[in-house]
Order: C-alpha cells, then sequence, then structure tokens
C-alpha cells in the first residue's frame, strides 16, 4: 500500500479539557462545552468557524450527544456530524474521521470531543449493562463475564501463558505511567506507586490487580482539526495528521489483537518505519493491554515486552517514550482521547505546557515530563482497532 | 423452588434457540456448514469460511480445552456474589477445529489450579425449569 493520500494535509489546530475528577458535579454535555470551546479558542477560531461535529461511545450512547453539542453551541453551519459506537477503539478513528471529512472538502473546522461522566455516573450505567443478555452478551453475561477486566483478561492469560509474561512485568508498567502522571497536574494520581504496592494490591479479575486497572473519570477533552494550509495560520504550530487507520480484522489467537493487521498498513500509510516514532501514546485501561498493543503495533518483538519495560525502554528518556501523560493508569480515563491532548502538546515547539516546569523545560524528571525532541507520535485505541501517527510541524 | 434464580439469564434469538434447546437438552450442538463441513459460533445464518447458507445443527463432544481465561474476584453483578472467586473461560470444543470456542464457568476445581490448555468436560446445569446453562469441570 502506498502512503495515504491525506498524509500531512491535516492537522491538529487546538486542544481543551476539562479538570479530571471522581464527581463533576454538571451534566455531561456541560463538561462537553467546556472542553469544545477551550479547544476552538486554543486553536484561534470562532465558534462559528466549526462546521463538523464527531464523538463516539460505548455501547449505549449517553445522549445524542454529538447533536445536542451542535445545538448547545449554536452551530450555524454544521456540514456533517459522526456517533460513533466504535468505543475505546475508536480514539484514533474520531480523529481521522475529521480529517477525512476535512481532507474531502466537506468540512473546514472540525470538533472532535469525548465527554464523561464515568465515576461519578458510570457505575451504575456499567451494573446496568451487566444486565444486557441479547446478542452476543447472552454467551457472556449468564456466566458472570461483566467487567471490561474479564473482557480483556484473557489476551493478558493468553500471553502469560505463551510467553512467561508476569504480573511483575504489568507492575512494572504500572509504576513508570504513574511517575509520567507525577509531573502532570491534571493527572487523577500523583502518589508514587512501587512494585510491591502492585504486587499487594489486591485481585480485581485475574490476572489483573487493583493498580492494573485504569481510572475511572469525570471530564471531557476536545480538539479541532483543520486543513494544514489554515493550520499554519492559526495561533499554534500545527501538528500534522500523517496517517490513521480503524478497521478491524481477524487475528490467530488470544495473544495478539488487532494491531497485527493494522500497524503495517499506518507506517506504510505514513511512509515511515517502526523505528522512526519518537514517542507512543497508547490506549491503556489495563497494564497489559498497553504491552499487547506496542508489540502489535510493532515496536517491541512478540513476547519480548515483559524484559522491555523491565529495562525501563518507556521511561521519559527511554528507547520511546510510552504514555508521558500517566495514561488512562494514572492521568485518568477520558476514552483514549486524552492521549492525544498529550500528543499534540509533546509536538508543539513549546512542549507541554501542565508538568511542574516554572520556565522553559529542564528535562529533569523531578519536574519535567516533557520528552526530549520528538518528531513523531503514535497513538491507538483499544486493540489496536484504530491508530494514528502525528508529527511535529 | 426455594429460591428464584437471580442471575441474568440468556434472550435467545432466532439464531441462537436451537444451541439453548441443546443445551435443555443435556447437549451441546453448533451450526455445520454443509457445503465445506465447517462448524461455527456464535451463531449466523450463513457460513463465514464459504458463504455457504445451508447448514445444520451438529451435536459436539462434551469435551474441550481451555483456551484462555480469567479469574472473577470483583461481582459487578451482587447475584454472583456468592461464587467469588470464579472462573470465566473460553473453551475450544474437541472436534471442531477451534471454531466452536464457548464462554462459562469451570467449577469443580480451585482457580488457581485453572490452566491454559487443560482438559474439561461439559456439566449441565438446569437452573431454571426453561434455561439450562452448560458448565465445564476438569475432564
Ligand atoms: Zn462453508
Amino acid at each position: 500500500m502506498p502512503e495515504q493520500a491525506i498524509k500531512d494535509k491535516t492537522a491538529i489546530a487546538g486542544i481543551g479539557w476539562t479538570a479530571f475528577t471522581r464527581n463533576s458535579g454538571v451534566r455531561t454535555l456541560t463538561l462537553a462545552a467546556e472542553a469544545s470551546l477551550k479547544a476552538i479558542a486554543d486553536a484561534g477560531l470562532k465558534v462559528q468557524d466549526i462546521d463538523g461535529v464527531v464523538s463516539y461511545f460505548h455501547k449505549r450512547p449517553e445522549s445524542k450527544e454529538v447533536a445536542e453539542l451542535a445545538q448547545m453551541l449554536g452551530l450555524k453551519h454544521c456540514n456533517f456530524q459522526i456517533y460513533s459506537d466504535g468505543g475505546g477503539g475508536w480514539n484514533c478513528a474520531a480523529v481521522f474521521s475529521a480529517a477525512m471529512l476535512v481532507h474531502a472538502g466537506v468540512c473546514k473546522n472540525v470538533l472532535v470531543f469525548k465527554a464523561q461522566n464515568r465515576y461519578s455516573e458510570g457505575r451504575a450505567a456499567r451494573s446496568e449493562r451487566a444486565h444486557d443478555v441479547s446478542g452476543p452478551d447472552q454467551f457472556t453475561v449468564p456466566f458472570g463475564q461483566h467487567h471490561a477486566a474479564a473482557h480483556f483478561g484473557p489476551h493478558a492469560t493468553a500471553h502469560m501463558a505463551r510467553y512467561g509474561t508476569t504480573s511483575i512485568d504489568f507492575a512494572h508498567l504500572a509504576v513508570t505511567e504513574r511517575s509520567h502522571a507525577m509531573l502532570n497536574k491534571k493527572a487523577m494520581m500523583r502518589k508514587p506507586m512501587t512494585i510491591e504496592e502492585h504486587q499487594a494490591s489486591r485481585w480485581i479479575i485475574y490476572p489483573f490487580r487493583l493498580f492494573d486497572c485504569c481510572q475511572e473519570t469525570d471530564g471531557a477533552v476536545a480538539l479541532v482539526v483543520t486543513s494544514a494550509e489554515r493550520a499554519r495560520d492559526l495561533k499554534h504550530a500545527p501538528v500534522y495528521i500523517m496517517a490513521g487507520v480503524g478497521g478491524v480484522s481477524e487475528t490467530s489467537g488470544w495473544w495478539e489483537t488487532n494491531g497485527v493487521n493494522s500497524a503495517p498498513k499506518l507506517y506504510e500509510g505514513a511512509g515511515i518505519a517502526p523505528r522512526d516514532v519518537s514517542l507512543a501514546e497508547i490506549y491503556d485501561p489495563f497494564t497489559f493491554m498497553c504491552m499487547t498493543h506496542l508489540e502489535d503495533l510493532g515496536q517491541v518483538p512478540k513476547g519480548e515486552i515483559g524484559p522491555w519495560v523491565r529495562a525501563g525502554n518507556n521511561r521519559l528518556d527511554g528507547a520511546l517514550p510510552v504514555n508521558t501523560h500517566g495514561g488512562l493508569l494514572s492521568e485518568g480515563h477520558i476514552a483514549g482521547l486524552n492521549h492525544f491532548i498529550e500528543a499534540v502538546q509533546q509536538l508543539r515547539p513549546e512542549g507541554v505546557v501542565d508538568d511542574l516546569c516554572t520556565g522553559p523545560h529542564t528535562y529533569d524528571r523531578a519536574t519535567c515530563r516533557q520528552v526530549r525532541d520528538p518528531k513523531i507520535a503514535l497513538l491507538c485505541g483499544e486493540c489496536v482497532d484504530s491508530a494514528m501517527l502525528l508529527r511535529k510541524a | 423452588m426455594m429460591n428464584a434464580y437471580a442471575k441474568p439469564l440468556p434472550r435467545t434469538d432466532v439464531d441462537s434457540q436451537p444451541f439453548w434447546d441443546g443445551c435443555k437438552q443435556h447437549e451441546l450442538r453448533a451450526q455445520q456448514c454443509n457445503d465445506c463441513q465447517r462448524f461455527r459460533w456464535p451463531p449466523q445464518a450463513f457460513c463465514p469460511g464459504c458463504y455457504s447458507w445451508n447448514f445444520a445443527w451438529t451435536r459436539l463432544a462434551e469435551t474441550g480445552k481451555v483456551v484462555t481465561f480469567v479469574v472473577v474476584h470483583y461481582a459487578a453483578v451482587a447475584a454472583f456474589q456468592p461464587d467469588l472467586p470464579y472462573v470465566v473461560a473460553h473453551i475450544a470444543i474437541d472436534g471442531t477445529d477451534g471454531h466452536v470456542q464457548l464462554i462459562s464457568n469451570v467449577i469443580d476445581c480451585p482457580w488457581e489450579e485453572v490452566k491454559v490448555g487443560m482438559a474439561v468436560r461439559a456439566v449441565f446445569e438446569d437452573v431454571t425449569p426453561e434455561m439450562t446453562l452448560a458448565k465445564f469441570r476438569p475432564a
């Protein structure tokens, strides 16, 4: 497959986020509007410049969120709206859908958002979902498979049996991501974590302990996608969208994910090799899922992720910094769209704005989480059902 | 019955009804393609191998192997609380070339002893007068 026609033709021009909490006290759509207005202002655009809106949900939509947000914002010229059921696999597909709308000439400036009151309201919704017994759920729910950890744990168990990966390997990933979150003012979890504390944390659903599981978060993030040409005239340096993928194909076993199908197309689409990636913001609802994603994305040889994380390759000064914001595990869970906020910050000339540095970035890991001179960021959603490459201007 | 069954029950559909009817008869059944002989799971109207719409419901072996599993230590649904910890396994039924992988519980076995590749045998639980669930124990 040749390079994608869309390569470098679109860019992320603005980003916005709310506080990440366990009790927002406001409606989901209010969070969506706050993050969206911040992203539009960050781009240096006006609300009426937005002519497309994209979001996604898991299992059941909260409401007609996309249409309702467009209405709340009073958009006068909205040419296209998408509200996908792709769940956490769809973070990169959401941004890439916006890019395709721009590249196709259907829209000029597309707003992408994800908003949720997942901590304060999500538990009730999850309990409700646990009683869904039709379609594929008729074969799982009656046997007590109710939780995301029960859905993804089988991947981890199979990998452990095939490659000898262990819970202590998972611990190293959790501890490293926490150390990144400690340098992130908006992260929900900023207390240090040790390997021993991880190993002492209780089983939730084996092979996942409490500290293998992500946060549940009330909050929202948003971003604005526009053409590369327009982005160059806006407030911030553009972060270019190199390539994207968003399809799901069969895999040969539980020890691998859709990344084995999608990653080669992604790199070819961008005209780069896996080793050209400077940093990775990888979907991590559970420690192990981040690890298999890194393998399936061709960043680590299959089966070798355990030693790779133990050696610290995923740290801020490692061979491939991973989840530099702390990820879903420690920053918070905004369905992986928060990973874009981090990637865009890392790829702007001024770097991240919410670490503990007070002046220019020092690269002192007591205060600074900016990666040294990153050029290309790799992002993915659950099971690499979608993925994207971004590059610095 | 002394206690009403409190756990969620399957909502059957036109494709899956013969499978649940089989469980009621204490049999495992799956669809097999009449043209290429391939088994398939979950139930659907045509063969994902050759796209033929001709098939028969075939009685399967009652034995299989654990492909992978989790052990639930936290109950999202209160009715499962008394069972904690319990095993939810993906079980490849023997003789189906790996195409029929059921999700079910491995019972009558300490969870620490469940292993990938372990041989198991079906055991049928008549949970209500209308519904039977196929579970598995070490073979
Ligand atoms: Zn066939």
